[in-house]
């Protein structure tokens, strides 16, 4: 989500500090941030915090926590009451336990018109486009607050007996509505809309987008603003459904508080009367049941026994105090009554973390764990594949692993993101001989004589899953059940000793032997180091393949093998090369075989 | 060339070795379980609600006509099959335990995405584990690891929907013998936190009594880190060019 820090600056009177600082702050007391650009935070907010968080008022509130520094007003914090009412808008709800409250602003005499430029600004410096003033202002309302909104033109909804009529409904099978991006949607039952109750029809997708038929345009005079509270999974199942996501669904799918609702609807209503004047006919509020108030109690104990630290009860205070979460103490226990839109705080150790990410996690001091009573079990399967792994290598057998991914196999997955190999393999065979077949091509370059593979790995044939181990060789290729051993303890076992890995060329390499006659005692070294020296940076291997002795003279033949990082190398290349190395050996007055 | 040259283990494998052989020292039984998972393992156990954003963090390969199972995206389910297994045994905490194996995320793969890596889970379960000692751990562990360098750990906060509190650990590893991209910066390297009590409750345990730590880490980040390893493919792709190189 992107925030803005000339936006978050205008909750505070104190200047806030840079981009870059504010960054620091979220990451180690709040949200990772995925980028700083400028003076716009790319902040990613956490699933648990969507409630309260997706917003520049939340970001807001972490800072002033955090950084400590007061907010001037915190709008949500008064209340907002919806009056007057009025009879000219009615709203029906046929589905209550996914629409848990509908409020709603009569505004007439409206003027739409371009937004003022702050407006503008602020909207297109978070990557929003400006529409008119009256869609910004729904829009500001939601980055600022975190509700969203949604103005229809009530001159383009039905006035009938002294009333428009909205209801909210199922939608029908395979009904259809027009976006308000120009897009025709589909619908399912699975899925709300709000209808034009005279009429029948649907004029918004609820909580995802609404209709294109009922938008704000340059003509609108009149308009009902609505704020509602959907919920969460419906919402995210038809933003699924629809692939269509958007700054609401995202908001609604997270679940926010219906409280939020007439926050939202009386900035928003504010907004436009300022923005394009017109006076409030009235308001709308279908709340059949309030949210209730939730109380959570956190021992001063409970919070040092999972943290292991000896915080003090007025550390912790001062922590509420900052997240500006209200509390009453009763000797060393905290009871918070969190504000309705911290829907995340639920349980003690929601609060734990509270107290952790605020006071800071570097006050957390390492302590390592008593030595364990028991002596820990031994894994009779891993014990095996240890055993396994022990005795294969010292017979010149590699380690592999192959995709469990396969062509064949008793069973499949679904919704395989690439589409290929959606089978479960049923056996090593098949990757262990591909496995193979690759690999031999490369054995002069590997310098082996034979390649040998093993393969440890889980199969599902038969109905169950099971580890097998597989080996390839010149043989073939085999597998059996990996049996599991039973043991005390584990064998103490070499671990590799590399520092680094190669990355190696791929492209192919050109093999060359030479043999020579040498006189007797000719160290083989003392002949490679001379071949490499004029083989250079294309020589990668090099080693004595072959040693005979006859009478005073000894044959020593070498394996040399080519290959460029840049590019597959021709024979006429590595013919120079080769050229190179006859003229040195032969100046020590070695005879090439 | 020489008649029988010695096989080499994969990296990873040499990885596993050592990360049980440290935590063995520690106290801690390596656990495992299978990788064709059911969701009540995978999910609901671990305190994820149905439908709910936090799964769609996970990217799940589900099975077809297998409703209800999924090739596990995490080895956390040892979170609840660990504390099950002991209990049918008769065993009451204190409890540790590390779970090592493979994991899966459908995604398409590149340099830095595999669909199949693997993981190592730790958990320990007791009257008075504390996130301090979930830091001690670590850091005794990293320090292990990368023996001969000076290991630094540091918490971020974060959100999994079975720890609470939850975060995310870096690591710093300073030292000549460090590879210079991992050398005195920063580096996310975990996800951890104190167990949800509703898991506590979820693997038969009372959490008003008992309270535990769990981390997550994934093995072929480390030996990526810890090798200069370019590309994560290498790790499936039996090359012995690579292989053979550890």
């Amino acid at each position: 989500m992107k925030i803005s820090r000339e936006w978050l600056q205008t909750y505070f009177e104190k200047p806030l500090p840079d981009a870059a600082t504010l960054a620091e702050a979220l990451t180690f007391h709040a949200f990772e941030i995925e980028s700083v650009e400028g003076d716009i935070l790319d902040v990613k907010v956490t699933p648990n915090r969507g409630h309260d968080c997706l917003s520049h008022r939340g970001i807001v509130k972490e800072l002033s926590a955090i950084l400590d520094l007061p907010i001037k007003a915190d709008s949500l914090r008064h209340p907002a009451p919806l009056e007057p009412k009025t009879e000219a808008v009615r709203v029906t709800i046929e589905n209550p336990e996914l629409c848990r409250r509908f409020t709603g602003a009569y505004i007439k005499g409206v003027r739409v018109g371009p937004s003022p430029e702050w407006l503008r600004v602020r909207l297109e410096a978070i990557g929003q486009r400006s529409i008119n003033n009256v869609v910004d202002a729904t829009n500001f309302v939601m980055l600022d607050m975190g509700q969203p909104l949604h103005a229809f033109d009530a001159g383009k909804l039905t006035h009938k007996d002294g009333a428009y009529s909205l209801n909210v409904r199922a939608a029908k099978n395979g009904e259809k509505m027009l976006g308000l991006d120009d897009k025709e949607y589909e619908l399912a039952p699975s899925m709300l809309v709000i209808a034009d109750g005279h009429t029948g029809e649907a004029v918004s997708i609820a909580g995802v987008k609404g209709g294109k038929p009922t938008g704000i345009d340059e003509t609108t005079t009149e308009i009902i603003l609505e704020a509602a509270n959907w919920d969460g999974t419906n919402i995210r199942k038809t933003s699924q459904a629809l692939k269509l996501r958007t700054d609401a669904s995202d908001r609604f799918q997270q679940v926010i508080s219906p409280e939020l609702a007439a926050y939202g609807l009386k900035a928003a209503t504010e907004l436009i009367l300022e923005l394009a004047s017109g006076e409030v006919a009235g308001f709308i509020d279908e709340y059949p049941r309030p949210q209730a108030t939730n109380e959570v109690t956190l021992p001063l104990a409970r919070a040092n026994d999972v943290l292991g630290t000896t915080l003090s009860a007025p550390v912790i205070e001062d922590v509420f105090r900052r997240l500006d979460l209200s509390h009453m103490q009763e000797g060393d226990t905290f009871t918070i009554n969190p504000a309705f839109e911290r829907l995340d705080l639920v349980i003690p150790e929601d609060l734990v973390e509270e107290v952790a990410r605020i006071v800071g996690y570097d006050k957390i001091s390492p302590v390592e764990l008593p030595a364990f009573p028991e002596r820990p079990d031994v894994n009779s399967n891993f014990y095996a594949s240890e055993r396994a792994r022990t005795e294969l290598t010292a017979k010149g057998y590699s380690e592999v692993f192959t995709s469990v991914f396969a062509d064949a196999g008793e069973r499949v997955v679904a919704n395989k993101v690439d589409g290929v190999r959606p089978y479960l393999r049923a056996t090593l065979v098949d990757g262990l001989r591909d496995a193979l077949e690759r690999n031999a091509r490369n054995k002069d370059l590997l310098g082996l004589k034979e390649v040998r593979i093993f393969e440890i790995g889980t199969v599902w044939k038969d109905g169950i899953e099971r580890i097998m181990l597989g080996t390839a060789d010149s043989g073939g290729v085999k597998e059996i059940s990996l049996e599991p051993i039973e043991a005390s303890t584990y064998d103490d076992l070499p671990i590799s000793t590399t520092d680094r890995y190669h990355s190696f060329s791929k492209y192919p390499f050109i093999v060359r032997d030479i043999a020579l006659w040498t006189p007797a005692g000719t160290e083989p070294e003392t002949v490679l180091s001379i071949i490499r020296a004029q083989a250079g940076q294309l020589l990668v291997r090099s080693e004595l393949f072959d040693r005979f002795e006859k009478g005073e003279k000894t044959s020593l033949a070498f394996r040399l093998v080519f290959q460029s990082f840049e590019k597959t190398l021709t024979d006429e290349e590595v013919n120079a090369v080769m050229e190179k190395v006859n003229e040195a050996v032969k100046k020590e007055g070695w005879e090439v075989r | 060339m020489q008649e029988t040259v010695r096989g080499h283990i994969h990296p990873i494998s040499s990885l596993i070795r050592e990360a049980n052989r440290i935590f063995f020292d520690m106290g801690f039984t390596f656990a495992d379980g299978p990788l064709l998972e059911s969701e009540w393992y995978n999910f609901d156990a671990l305190n994820f609600p149905k439908d709910h954003p936090a799964r769609d963090m996970q990217d799940t390969f589900f099975m077809k006509d297998e409703p209800g199972y999924v090739l596990r995206t995490h080895t956390s389910a040892a979170q609840i099959r660990y504390p099950e297994t002991q209990l049918a045994k008769g065993i009451q905490p204190p409890y540790r335990a590390v779970s090592i194996g493979k994991v899966f995320r459908n995604e398409a793969t590149d340099i830095t995405h595999e669909a199949e890596f693997f993981q190592i889970e730790g958990l320990a379960i007791g009257e008075d584990i504390t996130l301090a000692n979930l830091k001690g751990t670590l850091e005794r562990f990293f320090r292990e690891l990368f023996k001969g360098a000076h290991v630094e750990i540091r918490f971020r906060p974060s959100f999994f929907p079975f720890t609470e509190p939850s975060v995310e650990v870096d690591m710093r590893i300073a030292g000549e013998k460090v590879p210079e991209k991992l050398r005195d910066r920063w580096i996310e390297i975990a996800g951890a936190g104190m167990m949800h009590p509703t898991v506590i409750r979820n693997g038969g345990l009372d959490p008003d009594v008992y309270k535990g730590f769990a981390f997550g880490c994934g093995i072929d980040r480390i030996a990526i880190l810890k090798w200069g390893i370019d590309d994560i493919r290498l790790m499936h792709s039996a090359d012995l060019r690579f292989i053979d190189q550890f």
